[in-house]
């Protein structure tokens, strides 16, 4: 690229999302700038950058998320752009605004589209006008029956009652027959009332086997804005994604088309710029239904890429320096299939409670079609101050079945040792006949992991005899020298306190 | 090469370790797994004709090991029976560890207490299960660093003794 898009760019993010936006800066030949706190001081995003800052103490009010700090930051180092990553302060209306008094540019959406998507209620009516269909129920609260009854005959059995203060699934009735519906509506609103202080709610078509499936699009400032196919991320856990994977098993080429052309006139009728993320329920019968529309790059982003060969985070930063899209919807296709784990530091085997300490060994798998964006090494210290995801493993293989098979064999062989992870929940979750099956539905983890597989137990003699080996060996090589830490060393890995011994290959 | 002892979930495996060329031969019980060394913390065992590959990693009289994405946390029981973070060392005594990072269940001490050897002085709970953290030296408690409910490392004293001499 002989004429550079910007000079250097501030990643006002940290961990694995601030190290895939570094990587993006160093393909384009672009400088960039970390920001770190107290708690990240020479942490693996820190170093990945050219330069980096530091923006204060731990929690993220004092740093990540002080917008006067990121941009003084930006400025110091002569930054001509930043990028937000994910969470902090991505959707956050306030940071491009201060990004344009500054004369900085910000890579991602106008502040007036996040705006109108961050208002569920305001972005649903502006849906409604451009045409895109919406779970069908009531678009206000009542207190009479008969306007329940009347919504419910209108949406169609069943329905769900939820309530409008609502969470966690208190206050919330699915109704599958029309008898039932005034016992449910009293109690939905008992229920709410008492676990919310708030007996309002609202009815709406209850969607039995849901899928979440969303689409990937990409909007420049010429006007062009394309959809680059969907990811399905049916397999939540508290509402939270922990396997995504695309195609999805359950669109043909027409739903494709459909949906990818229904996410398209969402993200025109927001005048959309940049990479964004248009949310679909999915039912049964091919039914679906616009839930959202997120305004940033997504955690989940990389199996768009493996499948379609694009660099999502560099169509980012060419869109907001003023290019043209390099992609055209017609040479657009999906090459095989990708799946997505993450790996947050959670205790899979009780109730994903968070998991914190030191990394005492770290190793990544490799090999063809296997990715790992991570944000920690050996000697990281996982602690409480932020979101815990420490890595994401990406397998790329020709079908879903070869790739299900790579994702547990990359499971296996990433190695995070000294806080607990989930990776043997997502091996039981992809073993899983149903999983094998498709049947991804966004109640998987409820309808079939309350039974966990794994008998670790016979296991526990292994353990033993590999951690007596360890103590034998551990002092030794430490003595010896040399030599990378990993299956396939790459830089990351020995930068981290246990960088020394052999390598499986020699 | 000797005997090992290890804690998984309170129950007590020995092992005894045979060096045998590159590879280590070791008898748990009637079992008997053939184990190489690949890289630090890698290591390689055949199990039913197939090569898995194992991490473990030590710290702190804790080695955690992960086979197939299994995570198994095993302790080393110390002479005294005290188990442990912090006090690898024994010059450490006056200053009362958690035993693996967790949550505070209960503290059983305030500042100002005398404690004796062994006595229970604050109860962490940490992969399902409260564990006990006993005084290593008598001593006046000098200070308490956590409240009940918070989350502990391996590396913050929770209790902080003057030991008596």
């Amino acid at each position: 690229m002989s004429d550079k898009l910007f000079k250097k760019i501030l990643v006002a993010n940290r961990s694995e999302i601030a190290v895939r936006v570094i990587n993006a800066c160093r393909v384009l030949g672009i400088s960039s700038v970390a920001v770190y706190s107290e708690a990240d001081r020479g942490s693996k995003h820190s170093q990945a950058a050219d330069e980096a800052v530091f923006v204060g103490p731990p929690p993220p009010r004092e740093s990540y998320l002080d917008i006067d700090k990121i941009i003084n930051a930006a400025q110091e180092t002569g930054c001509d752009a930043i990028h937000p990553g994910y969470g902090f302060l991505a959707e956050n209306p306030e940071l491009p605004r201060a990004c344009a008094k500054a004369g900085i540019v910000f890579i991602g959406p106008s502040p007036e589209a996040m705006l109108l998507m961050g208002n569920k209620i305001e972005s649903r009516i502006k849906m409604v006008d451009a045409g895109v269909p919406l779970i069908p129920g009531m678009t206000a609260s009542a207190v009479d029956p008969a306007v329940f009854r009347e919504a419910a005959e209108k949406a169609g059995y069943p329905v769900m009652i939820k309530a409008a203060a609502g969470g966690g699934g208190k206050g919330m009735r699915v109704v599958y027959e029309p008898d039932g519906l005034e016992d449910a509506l009293a109690a939905a609103q008992r229920e709410a009332l008492n676990a919310f202080n708030d007996d309002t709610v609202y009815l709406e078509k209850y969607i039995a086997n849901a899928r979440h499936i969303e689409f990937q699009v990409l909007a420049d400032g010429h006007g062009n804005c394309i959809h680059i196919f969907e990811r399905e991320c049916s397999i939540q856990r508290r509402h939270q994604k922990i396997v995504e994977e695309t195609p999805s098993v359950a669109l043909d080429a027409d739903l494709r088309t459909r949906m990818g052309e229904t996410a398209v006139a969402v993200a025109k009728a927001a005048d959309y710029l940049s990479a964004g993320t248009v949310e679909f329920l999915v039912d049964e019968n091919g039914g679906f239904y616009f839930l959202e529309m997120n305004t940033r790059i997504q955690v989940e982003h990389p199996i768009t890429e493996m499948v379609t060969g694009t660099d999502l985070v560099v169509e980012q930063i060419r869109i907001a320096a003023g290019r043209q899209l390099s992609l055209k919807q017609s040479e657009l296709s999906q090459r095989g299939h990708a799946i997505e784990c993450r790996i947050y530091a959670e205790d899979g085997e009780n109730n994903f409670l968070p998991s914190t300490g030191k990394i005492h060994h770290y190793s990544e798998p490799t090999g063809p079609g296997v990715r790992v964006d991570s944000g920690v090494m050996s000697g990281t210290e996982i602690t409480i101050d932020y979101d815990p995801i420490m890595a994401k493993l990406i397998v790329h293989a020709p079908d879903r079945d070869s790739a299900i098979t790579k994702m547990i064999d990359a499971l296996h062989d990433y190695k995070v040792l000294g806080v607990k992870t989930s990776k043997n929940f997502m091996v039981e979750v992809l073993k899983h006949p149903a999983f094998r099956d498709g049947a991804t539905y966004t109640n998987f983890i409820e309808t079939h992991m309350s039974e966990r597989t794994t008998n670790v137990e016979a296991y526990h003699s292994l353990a033993a005899a590999v951690a007596s080996v360890a103590s034998l060996t551990e002092r030794q090589i430490a003595s010896v020298g040399g030599g990378g830490e990993t299956l396939r060393s790459t830089p990351w890995q020995t930068l981290g306190s246990w960088e020394i011994g052999d390598s499986i290959n020699g | 090469m000797g005997r090992h002892e290890y804690l998984i979930d309170g129950n007590s495996i020995e092992t005894t370790v045979e060096k045998k060329g590159e590879m280590y031969s070791v008898v748990v019980g009637e079992e008997t797994f053939d184990i190489r060394p690949i890289s630090s913390g890698l290591f390689a065992v055949m199990v039913d004709g197939r090569k898995k590959t194992i991490g473990a990693a030590t710290s702190k009289g804790t080695t955690y090991v992960d086979i197939d994405s299994m995570l198994i946390e095993l302790r080393e029981p110390s002479e005294d029976g005290f188990g442990g973070g912090g006090g690898d060392s024994d010059a450490v005594k006056d200053k009362i560890f958690a035993p693996m990072p967790g949550k505070i269940v209960k503290l059983l001490v305030e500042v100002g207490d005398t404690v004796e050897v062994k006595q229970q002085t604050v109860i962490v709970e940490a992969m399902k299960m409260e564990n006990p953290v006993l005084a290593r030296a008598k001593g006046t408690v000098k200070a308490v660093n956590f409240a009940e409910g918070d989350q502990v490392d391996t590396d913050t004293p929770i209790i902080e003794l003057e030991l008596e001499e």
